[in-house]
């Protein structure tokens, strides 16, 4: 489940992140999306439990040419000749024997994973094609309705779903969940955190998954409260918060907007780049609507990212010079900026955009690429560093492939993977804020806003 | 049949001519108007409407593409792409635009605006002379599988393309450009198969496109000639005219 926004089913089955690059040609390639995707959780989360199953000599040749697929792809679509520095073709002497003796789908995950791991970059996943199947149901896994982020240790609750089961049931911001169906979440997250490999978005994601399951079901969620007491509730898992979209081979996503003044300035948030024809017209409305606004915060805390183009289209209504760029894709034959196409009404007061560790690719590039034009103001914690734009591909198995096929250099001349947005502002969150009802990175972002404006 | 007796004819003139030495671009170029039904055919249509589908098929996205053209330079394109939305774009009296969910609306400059322009020309293999001021034989390559004459072909602006026609049968196969847009130039191949014949004019139906390792496949289902198009179809939307008129002020 995404930590903030909910993603369908299959929670720990769903790739969180996405975004395919869709094909080119001259006068589409504008027209067309390039999706960033971050790397799936699906590896860490499904590979522990899952049966193995004999495999006949179909399913052991689907998952060679599978092995095959993915190595090709790579030293063909790779942005460096050399893949990660790595000899590829000794890659493929070492692996192809042991795919070859693999004797489960799930040994076979396992290995190209492992071949994967050798790039050390991001967006580079196997997808079970258990995800894939059965689209309807996936659509169907029930959440609380809440969000979570793990805070000194603990998963604390940071948004509560307007009209949603938690709510309803009278969880509170700032509440940490100290066991979700009867497992104490605490070993959990120090598991989780021990792995130096971990995003902080794929921990959250990981936690926020124990608070999930079939919809329509109920979940046993014991929280502490303000006053640290326990509170055991049993919550109903409702449909996530948003609309389901759907965009080429990416699992269908619950996707969100949100647009709200505060003191004066206009807050927009969405869970992620997607469900384009909405959420930019979303987006283009909030903006449009508050053109005189003392300010426009943004906030992409959360969001793991999606399509590459919006975040191109979304900078459109707020830089009014032409020519500007938000950073450079370098593809293997290709060159692409992500320029800039200011619209017919921009606004020009303050913005501040509000990341944190669960921001990642598109949120990155479109955060990264405000600051280092001077449009933005970052508050927050440091983003993801996973920021390269990748396409999901279907395997001869079943299995999706996600892979990077480009590298990605911000305007500052920074590649993002790796480095992620600093943030012009450092703050966190902090539970003690949290329970008293505030948010410490939208009060910051509220203030410098009110600085600019200066006394009315 | 008698025009398809000719065509054979020339096909057959053609191929024996080429064996010898290389074809200027002019003969190449004007023998793909032959084969593909003649000048009188083409000079008969004014107007065109296309209809089809495009496919990344690696993405698993779809969509629908439907084409108004008209004589001289008049064109108008909608794409629906599933999960991307509606894309518009025209060119007309010199002006070349696109609008789209993602991006706004734009006017088109530069290198992008001639392309966009020169493509827009009706009846464009009709024409050739008129878009591109030189043209000439580079060699023959082997593309997709077919013996081919390459020709240089170099617009009055812009960069230089290339173009594949088949030695046997004088059709294009291919097409090598390098597409301009603010988000800069990308080397684009275009291979064209599937040749039907749509009032008299062979066109092809099936384009690949590939850019950067990614494939693009639009496969046009329907083309209707001298069909009635409303005045306003080619008209740019009002944000375009409100674009346009910011320009001028």
């Amino acid at each position: 489940m995404f930590v903030s926004g909910q993603a369908k089913k299959g929670v720990s089955g769903t790739p969180r992140g996405f975004a395919c690059t869709a094909g080119v040609d001259r006068s589409l390639w504008s027209r067309l999306a390039r999706l960033e995707l971050m790397r799936s959780l699906l590896g860490i989360l499904l590979l522990a439990g899952t049966l193995r199953a004999q495999l006949t000599p179909g399913q052991k040749q689907l998952n060679l040419d599978s092995f095959e697929k993915v190595w090709t792809t790579i030293r063909d679509q790779h942005w460096e000749k050399n893949p990660g520095g790595l000899d590829w073709q000794a890659i493929h002497e070492e692996f192809r024997p042991r795919i070859e003796k693999a004797d489960s789908i799930d040994a076979t995950r396992a290995l190209l994973r492992e071949m994967l791991d050798r790039l050390h970059q991001t967006h580079f996943a196997i997808i079970p094609s258990t995800v894939y199947s059965d689209v309807d149901v996936t659509l169907g896994d029930g959440s609380p309705g809440l969000d979570l982020r793990v805070i000194d240790g603990q998963a604390v609750v940071t948004r509560v779903d307007p009209g949603s089961p938690a709510e309803k049931a009278g969880v509170k911001l700032g509440w940490a969940v100290v066991s979700a169906g009867g497992k104490d979440l605490a070993p959990v997250i120090e598991k989780l955190k021990s792995d130096p490999s971990m995003h902080e978005l794929m921990l959250e994601r990981a936690v926020l998954a124990r608070l999930s399951g079939p919809e329509g079901g109920k979940l046993h969620v014991v929280f502490l409260d303000a006053a640290n007491r326990n509170v055991a509730l049993d919550l109903d898992l409702g449909d996530p918060r948003g609309i389901p979209a759907k965009f080429g081979n990416l699992p269908p996503q619950y996707v969100w907007f949100e647009a709200k003044k505060i003191d004066g300035a206009q807050y927009v948030a969405f869970n992620m780049f997607l469900d384009l024809p909405r959420i930019m017209g979303n987006f283009g409305d909030a903006v449009n609507s508050c053109l005189k606004c003392d300010g426009l915060i943004i906030d992409l805390r959360g969001n793991p990212g999606g399509i590459g183009g919006m975040a191109m289209g979304m900078a459109g209504f707020l830089v009014d010079q032409a020519g500007r760029k938000l950073g450079t894709m370098y593809m293997r034959g290709a060159t692409i900026n992500f320029a800039v196409l200011p619209r017919p009404e921009v606004f020009k007061g303050p913005v501040a955009v509000l990341v944190d560790g669960s921001s990642a690719s598109t949120s990155e590039i479109f955060a990264g690429g405000l600051k280092d034009l001077g449009r933005a103001r970052i508050f927050g914690t440091k983003s993801a560093a996973a920021a390269l734009p990748s396409i999901i591909d279907k395997l001869p198995n079943g299995d999706g492939f996600q892979y990077a096929m480009a590298n990605y250099i911000s305007d500052g001349g920074k590649p993002l993977e790796g480095n992620g947005v600093i943030p012009d502002q450092e703050v966190k969150l902090t539970r003690k804020a949290l329970l008293a009802g505030h948010d410490p990175v939208v009060d910051a972002a509220i203030e410098w806003i009110q600085k600019q404006r200066g006394p009315k | 049949m008698i025009r398809n007796i000719a065509i054979l004819a020339a096909i057959g003139a053609f191929t024996a001519m080429a064996d010898d030495a290389l074809p200027k671009a002019e003969t190449i170029l004007d023998h793909y108007i032959e084969v593909t039904g003649g000048k009188a055919v083409y000079e008969k249509r004014t107007s065109e409407i296309s209809t089809g589908t495009i496919e990344f098929a690696a993405q698993g996205l779809k969509g629908t593409l439907t084409r108004y053209a008209a004589a001289p330079d008049k064109t108008y394109a909608t794409m629906e792409l599933d999960g991307v939305g509606k894309v518009e774009s025209g060119s007309v009296n010199g002006v070349a635009w696109e609008k789209s969910a993602m991006m706004g609306p734009r006017v088109k400059s530069g290198d992008e605006k001639s392309q966009s322009l020169r493509e827009a020309q009706f009846n464009g293999a009709l024409n050739w002379r008129k878009i591109y001021p030189k043209a000439e034989t580079a060699g023959v390559e082997t593309v997709e599988g077919q013996e081919c004459y390459k020709i240089s072909l170099t617009p009055a602006e812009g960069k230089t393309e290339t173009a594949y026609f088949s030695k046997k049968t004088g059709l294009e196969v291919k097409r090598s450009t390098v597409a301009a847009s603010p988000m800069g130039e990308v080397p684009v191949d275009a291979v064209v198969s599937e040749y039907k014949d749509f009032g008299g004019i062979l066109q092809p139906t099936k384009l690949i496109q590939r850019v950067a390792g990614q494939e693009l496949v639009i496969t046009i289902q329907s083309v209707k000639f001298n069909e009635q198009i409303p005045a306003d179809k080619f008209d740019p939307p009002a944000e375009i005219k409100a674009l346009m008129n910011k320009a001028a002020q």
